[in-house]
């Protein structure tokens, strides 16, 4: 009887369709969120990735081609970090809207600043990415920059809007800067501890405040811990007096908890997403969630 | 993977590319007209295997399916994967792809193998058709199915389910032609699809006019298209699962000659009618582990007129007709256990097997069934190691007009590297 309940929902969505909203399309929750407080109920929105799951590794649903077919603006994190499983939806949703280089189509990654692009390339050093690190929206600063970003697109395909999406834009501006100096507060007394993080994932958060990378569980990107390397982190871990450990919520966390039960540190699993934890449902509560679980 | 003797364009693909970047790097300002920035994504597959196999290569490569192939055997074939016991290079594929402009998209297969290469694929699709249309020509895998547009190192197995070998043979349905496909704007996914193409596959069809030596037969080759394609295909999710089904249809001419215009053998001219129904669901236990479950049935009607010419009588022999009816289908379950692993198991049954000819069954076996199960450790998404073990008994020997069923066992160990910017895969 599933396909009953398919009805509704398919007059629903005809419905909207047809209501002349912009229809976007985001590939994680966190862009879906800033949309979202841009657009507010004037954009119909979409979000593909759960964040929950591993940003690289999504598996590219065929529900996510009908989605994409019937987008106005796509936006994506870019970096390479959708490389994996996006490329192919585009490709089979028949959309010239939403093509690479079209208007529909916005990459996140052009608009702000991105840390450690690798000199040389080689596959080598694990999953590297050409583009630099793409987990950028894990710094804070970055949020405005994008938001701006989604603003100006939005009121560029959208131009009856434009002062609706600018307002809100100002808004959001407003609330960020607000809980900016909430954060870089709550984190003060944290700057110059050193850490370790399972994946390259948490670089930009820690950058910002001041946190020192003291190495990482996985030996090389995307490449999960081997028990030469754990035992490797085990000694660092003893000789930089390192007493945190950032794990994210989507990867094997045996080698964490092994490390932190035998050497009496702190393993701290971290959201990287809208979405990634419960408490972690919009770009605000991800930064307050980080910080409470850090700071607790 | 069929190879032509033709290896003078990859090689000289690949030297252009090279020698474009390694100019740019001698000079900045001898680099004014340098093009290197728009080299093509550029890929290199190599597929190598070592089988064990409790049969002898010999014996092994001259293994027919009967019933399924012109006009009652397949062609014993020794140019499929896994051939051979000890090592085999499987095949190396170099793969193309750019955006052409802001209207088409390029994409290219070379095969490659130490006797030479062959064009596998090669089409250009449409980047900007209004309403969900989107056009494919050139050379290219028909979207028949789940399996058969795939490619090789794509599959969760290391060979092709055997329905779709029967049918099509081990290269699959790869044929010259064009596609149309619409997306329609439903809220789940619906796609339509026709195509158009040669249809030289000799396996289901076929485009050759024969004529016997006497003149009382003339049958003339089939100008253009040869088979048309129509399938559509949807999905919805429930949950965690993704569940993908579809239906396919080919119809086409199959017109071949096996010897009969040159006085000893047979010829055919029949039309063929092929079903097919696909299943594939997967789902996400969490962010790393999946369990997959996929499925394809596919059923044949062939209808037409069989000739015979036996080389010793002067008069021609009768036209007789010629009726085949054939199906089969596949079942494989696998799962991603943690990062690095997957395991699955395959089952693979032809079921009818019904040939007549002049109004006479021919007493084909029926119910001819493969098992499979493969263990797969992928350190990264570039490599891919593989243990498969199967055990066949669809094969038949011919001996003095008499068939004997020929069953095996192999065990596979494949190796399948990627190297350069390949693209990402469909789900």
């Amino acid at each position: 009887m599933k396909i009953l309940k398919i009805i509704p929902l398919v007059l629903l969505c005809i419905q909207t369709a047809f209501t002349g909203r912009l229809q976007v399309v985001a590939t994680y929750g966190y862009i879906g969120d800033i949309v979202q407080h841009i657009g507010k109920d004037r954009v119909d929105l979409v979000v593909l990735a759960r964040g929950d799951y591993n940003p690289h590794i999504i598996i590219p649903k065929p529900s996510f081609i009908a989605k994409m077919r019937r987008a106005d603006l796509l936006v994506i994190n870019g970096g390479q970090l959708e490389i994996g499983w996006l490329p192919q939806i585009i490709k089979q949703a028949n959309n010239g809207a939403v093509q690479p280089g079209e208007r529909g189509f916005l990459d996140l990654s052009m608009h702000v600043h991105l840390i450690d692009v690798p000199t040389s390339v080689s596959r080598e050093l694990g999953d590297v990415h050409p583009e630099g690190n793409p987990h950028f929206f894990l710094d804070p600063d970055n949020i405005p920059a994008i938001a701006k970003a989604i603003t100006e697109r939005l009121s560029e395909l959208d131009p009856e809007n434009q002062i609706f999406y600018e307002t809100n834009n100002k808004e959001f501006y407003g609330l960020w800067q607000q809980h900016m100096k909430v954060w870089e507060e709550k984190l003060k007394p944290l700057k110059g501890e050193k850490i370790v993080e399972y994946h390259k994932i948490f670089d930009y958060f820690l950058h910002r405040f001041g946190f020192v990378i003291a190495g990482t569980i996985e030996p090389l990107p995307g490449i999960p811990p081997t028990t030469k390397h754990i035992a490797d982190i085990e000694k660092l871990i003893e000789r930089e007096h390192v007493k945190l450990l950032f794990q994210d919520v989507y990867n094997p966390q045996d080698a964490s908890s092994y490390l932190a039960k035998r050497l009496n540190i702190k393993l701290i699993v971290l959201p990287h997403d809208v979405g990634a934890v419960k408490e972690a449902d919009d770009v605000f509560s991800v930064f307050n969630e980080i910080i409470r679980r850090i700071t607790q | 993977m069929r190879v032509k003797k033709n290896c003078i364009l990859p090689l000289l693909l690949l030297l252009f590319f090279m020698s474009e970047s390694v100019l740019h790097a001698q000079s900045r300002e001898g680099s004014a007209f340098d093009q290197s920035k728009f080299v093509p994504d550029i890929a290199f597959i190599i597929d190598v295997s070592g089988v064990a196999r409790d049969m002898a290569d010999q014996k092994y490569t001259s293994l027919t399916i009967p019933g399924f192939g012109f006009p009652f055997l397949n062609q014993p074939s020794s140019s499929g994967l896994n051939a051979h016991r000890g090592m085999n290079f499987n095949y190396g594929e170099l793969s193309l792809y750019s955006v052409v402009d802001p209207y088409f998209d390029l994409f290219a297969v070379i095969g490659l193998a130490p006797e030479g290469a062959g064009l596998e694929e090669a089409y250009f699709t449409t980047r900007k058709l209004p309403y969900g249309f989107k056009v494919k020509i050139g050379k290219f895998l028909a979207s028949f199915g789940r399996v058969n547009e795939q490619h090789e190192h794509y599959w969760d197995f290391a060979n092709r389910p055997l329905i779709a070998t029967a049918l099509f043979g081990e290269e699959g349905l790869n044929e010259i032609g064009a596609q149309m496909t619409w997306v329609a704007p439903t809220p789940f996914f619906l796609v339509f699809g026709a195509e158009v193409l040669n249809g030289l596959n000799e396996q289901s069809f076929g485009n050759l006019g024969f004529s016997d030596l006497t003149g009382g037969v003339a049958i003339n080759a089939v100008q253009g298209p040869n088979v048309y394609i129509g399938f559509v295909r949807s999905s919805f999710d429930l949950e965690d699962a993704s569940i993908l089904f579809g239906i396919s249809n080919a119809m086409g001419t199959s017109r071949n000659d096996q010897g009969y215009s040159s006085g000893l053998g047979n010829a055919i001219d029949v039309n063929t009618d092929i079903v097919g129904g696909e299943l594939t669901v997967k789902y996400s236990l969490d962010a790393i582990r999946f369990v997959s479950l996929q499925s394809e049935y596919m059923y044949r009607m062939m209808n037409g007129t069989e000739y015979t010419d036996d080389g010793a009588s002067t008069m021609v022999v009768p036209a007789r007709t010629l009726g085949k009816h054939h199906s089969g289908f596949y079942v494989q379950a696998a799962a991603m256990i943690d990062q690095l692993w997957e395991i699955g198991v395959r089952y693979d049954l032809l079921m009818q097997n019904e040939v007549s000819l002049g109004g006479v069954d021919q007493q084909m076996p029926s119910n001819l069934p493969r098992y499979s199960a493969m263990i797969e450790y992928s350190p990264t998404e570039f490599s891919r190691l593989r243990l498969q073990v199967d055990r066949d008994e669809s094969r038949f020997v011919q001996v003095s007009g008499k068939l004997s069923r020929q069953p095996y066992t192999q065990i596979i160990v494949q190796a399948n590297l990627t190297i350069g910017a390949h693209g990402a895969h469909a789900f």
